[in-house]
Formats: C-alpha cells, sequence, structure tokens
C-alpha cells in the first residue's frame, strides 16, 4: 500500500515537473502552427543559466528562475524576429527544419561553451519530508509542482481574460478574421513565442537541480513535450496540465509494477499514450486552441 | 425598397473613381470601375463569377494594388490604404464571405473582439449592450460557444461584430453565402432593418442577384472588369438585359 501510495505521490511531482516543461511548446504549436523542434534546446538553455548562477555565484535556481525568464524572454522575441517570423507563413515543414537546425546550433554551441560534462545546481530545497515509514515527499519536485500549478493558472487567466490574450486565442483561431478586427498579428506571435520561449527557460532553471545539465538533454525532453500536447490538445494550458500528470503516473506506476525494465518503459509510455489518443480522439483530450491538422500552417 | 436616403446631397460617403486594380501588373482584374455609396444607402454590386466583384471590397480595403484612378472616402483620399487603418481611420469593416466568428470563444467574447483595439472597457462594454439590443438573439446566447451556433446565427454574429467600432461603411461579401435560402431572406431582413433603425450605411456584393438587389437602394452590375449597368435596384430588376443575364427570367 505504501510502495503505490509512493508510487502516486512521484507520479504527481513528475507531472508538476512535466507541466512546467509543455505549456510553452504547447501554447507556440497551438497559436502559431509552429511546431518546436528546438524546444528541450531552450529547456536546456534556461537550465545552463540556472547552473551557472548557482555554481558561479551561488544562487538558487529558485531565486535565479525570474531572471532566467527575462533573459529567455529576450532570447526568444530574438529568434521570433531573426527566424520565425520569416517562415511562419510558409509550409509546417519548412518551420519543423528551421526549428531542427536552431536545436542543433544550440547543441553545438553549449557543447564548444561547456563540454558535455553533467552538471546540477544546487538548492537548498532538496533533500524529503518523511510522512511515515518508507513515504516521503521530494522536496524539490514539490516546489516544482507549487510554481508548475502557479504558472498554469497565470498563464490560463492571462490567455482567458486579458486583452492580449484574448487577441492571442482569436489569432489562433481563425487569423483571418482576427486581422480583419484589427488584431496585429505580427506582435500577438512575437509576445506568444518571446513569453512561451521565457516560460521554457524556467522549465529549464527548475529541472535544473534534478536532471543532468548537458548539450543534449534537449531531444527526448521535446518529444515528451510532443506527445503531451498532441494527446491533450494543442495550445490547450489544462490540458498541458492535465496531459503532463497522466504521463507522470503512468511512468511512476510502471515503474513500480513492471519489474526491472518499469523505468525505462517511461519513454515508451509517452507514445503509447500518443498514438491511442491520435486514434481515440484526435482532437484531443481536452480542448485546444486548433485541431491536430498536419495540413495546416 | 421605397424611401430613399439623402439623395443626390453631400459627398457620397465612399467613391471609386475610375480604378484599375490587379495583383499583378499588366493584368488587371478591374479595368475601369467607378461607383459610389452614399451616407444612409445598401448598395449591391452583382455579376458573374470572376468580374471582379471582390477584387472591388479588395481595392478599397487596400487588399489589391490600385494601379491607377482614386478611392475616396468621405472626401478623403484613401486610395490603397493599409486594411487594419481601413478599419481604424475611414471606419470602413468588413463582413467577409467565409465564416469568420472565433468559434471557440463565446458570442460575448466575439463580440470584445470586435473593438479589441479599445481600451476603454467601459465603452467596449456599452458597444456590446448596443449591439445586443439590436440583435436580441445574441444576447440570449451570449455565453454559448459561438462554432456551436446555426449558420445564420453567426453570420449575424459577424454582422454584429462588425458594428462594433460605429463603422461609416460595412462591406458584406456575400452575406447569402452558405446559408440556407429561409436563413438567406431572414440575414437580407437584418441588413434592411439594421438601415431604417440606424441609418448603416453598406456595400454588399451578391451571388443571389435577386435578393441582394431587393434589399437594396441601388445596384452595380460588373462584367469583365467594369461597370456594365448601375442604377436604382428597382430599375435594375426591371430591366430586361439584367433580368436575362442575372435573374434567370428568359
Amino acid at each position: 500500500m505504501s510502495y503505490f501510495a509512493q508510487a502516486l505521490i512521484n507520479g504527481v511531482a513528475l507531472g508538476g515537473m512535466y507541466t512546467i516543461l509543455v505549456l510553452g511548446f504547447s501554447v507556440i504549436w497551438g497559436v502559431m502552427g509552429v511546431i518546436n523542434l528546438a524546444h528541450g534546446e531552450f529547456v536546456m538553455v534556461g537550465a545552463y543559466l540556472a547552473w551557472m548562477a548557482s555554481d558561479f555565484w551561488d544562487v538558487d535556481p529558485f531565486v535565479s528562475a525570474p531572471v532566467v525568464f527575462c533573459v529567455m524572454v529576450l532570447f526568444g522575441y530574438l529568434v521570433q524576429r531573426l527566424l520565425v517570423n520569416r517562415i511562419i507563413n510558409r509550409s509546417s515543414l519548412v518551420s519543423l527544419l528551421v526549428m531542427f537546425g536552431v536545436s542543433i546550433i544550440l547543441q553545438s554551441v553549449m557543447k564548444v561553451s561547456f563540454s558535455a560534462d553533467f552538471r546540477l545546481a544546487n538548492t537548498d530545497l532538496d533533500g524529503a519530508w518523511r510522512l511515515a515509514d518508507r513515504l516521503t515527499i521530494p522536496v524539490t519536485r514539490f516546489w516544482v509542482l507549487v510554481v508548475a500549478v502557479g504558472v498554469t493558472v497565470a498563464l490560463s487567466l492571462f490567455l482567458g481574460r486579458s486583452r492580449l490574450g484574448k487577441s492571442i486565442r482569436a489569432a489562433a483561431q481563425n487569423r483571418e478574421a482576427a486581422r480583419i478586427v484589427g488584431v496585429d498579428i505580427d506582435k500577438v506571435y512575437a509576445v506568444t513565442f518571446a513569453l512561451c520561449i521565457g516560460l521554457t527557460g524556467v522549465a529549464g532553471a527548475l529541472i535544473s537541480p534534478l536532471l543532468a545539465v548537458q548539450p543534449f538533454q534537449g531531444p527526448p525532453l521535446t518529444l515528451k513535450a510532443f506527445a503531451i500536447t498532441a494527446m491533450a490538445g494543442l495550445g490547450s494550458v489544462r490540458g498541458a496540465l492535465g496531459g503532463a500528470m497522466v504521463l507522470g503516473l503512468v511512468e511512476a506506476m510502471l515503474a513500480l509494477y513492471v519489474d526491472r525494465i518499469g523505468t525505462n518503459l517511461a519513454v515508451v509510455a509517452s507514445f503509447v499514450l500518443l498514438v491511442a489518443a491520435l486514434v481515440l480522439r484526435p482532437q484531443g483530450i481536452f480542448k485546444g486552441l486548433r485541431h491536430v491538422d498536419a495540413t495546416s500552417t | 425598397m421605397t424611401g430613399h436616403p439623402e439623395l443626390a446631397t453631400g459627398t457620397p460617403l465612399l467613391q471609386v473613381q475610375d480604378v484599375r486594380a490587379g495583383y499583378f501588373a499588366g493584368q488587371d482584374i478591374l479595368t475601369c470601375v467607378d461607383l459610389e455609396v452614399r451616407r444612409g444607402e445598401i448598395v449591391c454590386v452583382i455579376g458573374p463569377n470572376g468580374a471582379g466583384k471582390s477584387t472591388v471590397f479588395k481595392a478599397v480595403y487596400g487588399l489589391v494594388p490600385v494601379r491607377s484612378g482614386r478611392v475616396l472616402c468621405d472626401g478623403r483620399d484613401i486610395t490603397n490604404i493599409a486594411p487594419q487603418d481601413a478599419l481604424r481611420t475611414a471606419g470602413i469593416t468588413i463582413v467577409p464571405q467565409l465564416r469568420s466568428v472565433f468559434a471557440q470563444m463565446t458570442v460575448h467574447e466575439n463580440l470584445e473582439m470586435g473593438m479589441v483595439t479599445e481600451r476603454d472597457k467601459q465603452r467596449v462594454r456599452e458597444r456590446i449592450d448596443y449591439v445586443y439590443g439590436l440583435f436580441p438573439r445574441l444576447a440570449e446566447r451570449s455565453k454559448q460557444q459561438a462554432g456551436t451556433m446555426s449558420g445564420g446565427e453567426q453570420r449575424m454574429l459577424e454582422i454584429g461584430r462588425a458594428l462594433m467600432y460605429e463603422p461609416n461603411l460595412v462591406l458584406m461579401d456575400e452575406p447569402s453565402a452558405g446559408l440556407a435560402p429561409k436563413v438567406t431572406r431572414q440575414i437580407f431582413q437584418v441588413i434592411r432593418r439594421l438601415n431604417q433603425q440606424i441609418g448603416l450605411t453598406v456595400l454588399m456584393i451578391e451571388q443571389n442577384a435577386r435578393q441582394g438587389l431587393e434589399a437594396s437602394h441601388r445596384g452595380y452590375v460588373i462584367e469583365m472588369g467594369r461597370i456594365a449597368h448601375h442604377g436604382q435596384a428597382r430599375d435594375l430588376l426591371g430591366d430586361p438585359e439584367v433580368r436575362r443575364a442575372f435573374l434567370g427570367a428568359r
């Protein structure tokens, strides 16, 4: 019983981590129709920034996260202005390839700058809270979950209530109509991309004490973000939370109930869920900003 | 239709003078188009497919380059205006032919989007109440997702949204497109009602020439990129040539 309870706690904690990891990817896809293949690399850059703050100046990642957010917003804005803006009206294959190129560039730059050594940031919020015999709550993951839920609520309110948030949703649903009513589409795209890359950087900062920070940590994260997003609904904020929780719990249960190889089934699990969701409910389990449609740009 | 507004008094609201326009130089779709819309008027442009009806709109709205001639709004030159300025500075809004509601937003949010560039929330609320007053059906459905409404209701929402900015002129691209005949009649009734109730000025394109002209004060027939006939809608409806070509009479 206590094993099951522990797996439940681990699953929810993992879900919190996946939530913050997937939000930026999901909203960029939902609003702009761009599948950001460099997503994991933006996480990685954020993680390096937090690691540097931790290693050089002894700043806790939970403290440096807001600064990482600002730096990454700026970085995202530059990438959007210089690259994404030029390809946004082309077929989705073009943006796929360009973002793939960005991912390779970022990997290489980080490898040349910091070598391929594994790093970990230090946080004071570590250790575990003991609830009972053999039942603990990992402290870092708990706080990641708290931040993830907070960010989800804030993003949800921003998209649902604010004028700019509504413009973003409108542009996602019907770009031509949004243009007709006077939405500045260029601005919407710039804000969306910058904001989402900022959040993605924060995700990197938060996981920097948990996952080894290294130049090639990105691709598996991109794949998970892809699986959760397509499963849950493009650009759906609540969907990102729900899908991330589902995946976190499934992975934790697999690790508990499947002997020996259970922990290695985690990646398999995300794709089995993805395929099942696409076959059974192609519009996403939760209602997204747009449908999964390979032909739309 | 009886009672013609502002007959030949003052400057027309919209003047299109000798406009030649097209996407590419040397392949102009409009070769010589002259038309005008006076305040409080409903004007309908009819013509066969490919004659350039939609291009007239696009030329007014700055979506197709005007190569020669002028477009004037209230006497001011707005030739080749940027589309976003057509809304902001000239007060021209457009109801496009294709479905243009934000399907996953509520009716209320759709109306808010109609005034997205307005910062004064109080004013947005007033305008929404005003539109609800004109369309009680929309008020009943304010919390409903726009995409779940019928085609006719969605069209009404599009028209309501176009009224949010207090436009001087509304361009309607085939308001009857994709609607059942009974619903089409309702939409034309709505346009006439708005015209009488609030003096709405409308320039529309219609494939459905008879109903379009019946709802209008004046009409233009466009053929091969030029105006072939124009006059009172009533006269065009009775013109044997127009009847033969567009109204299915033998």
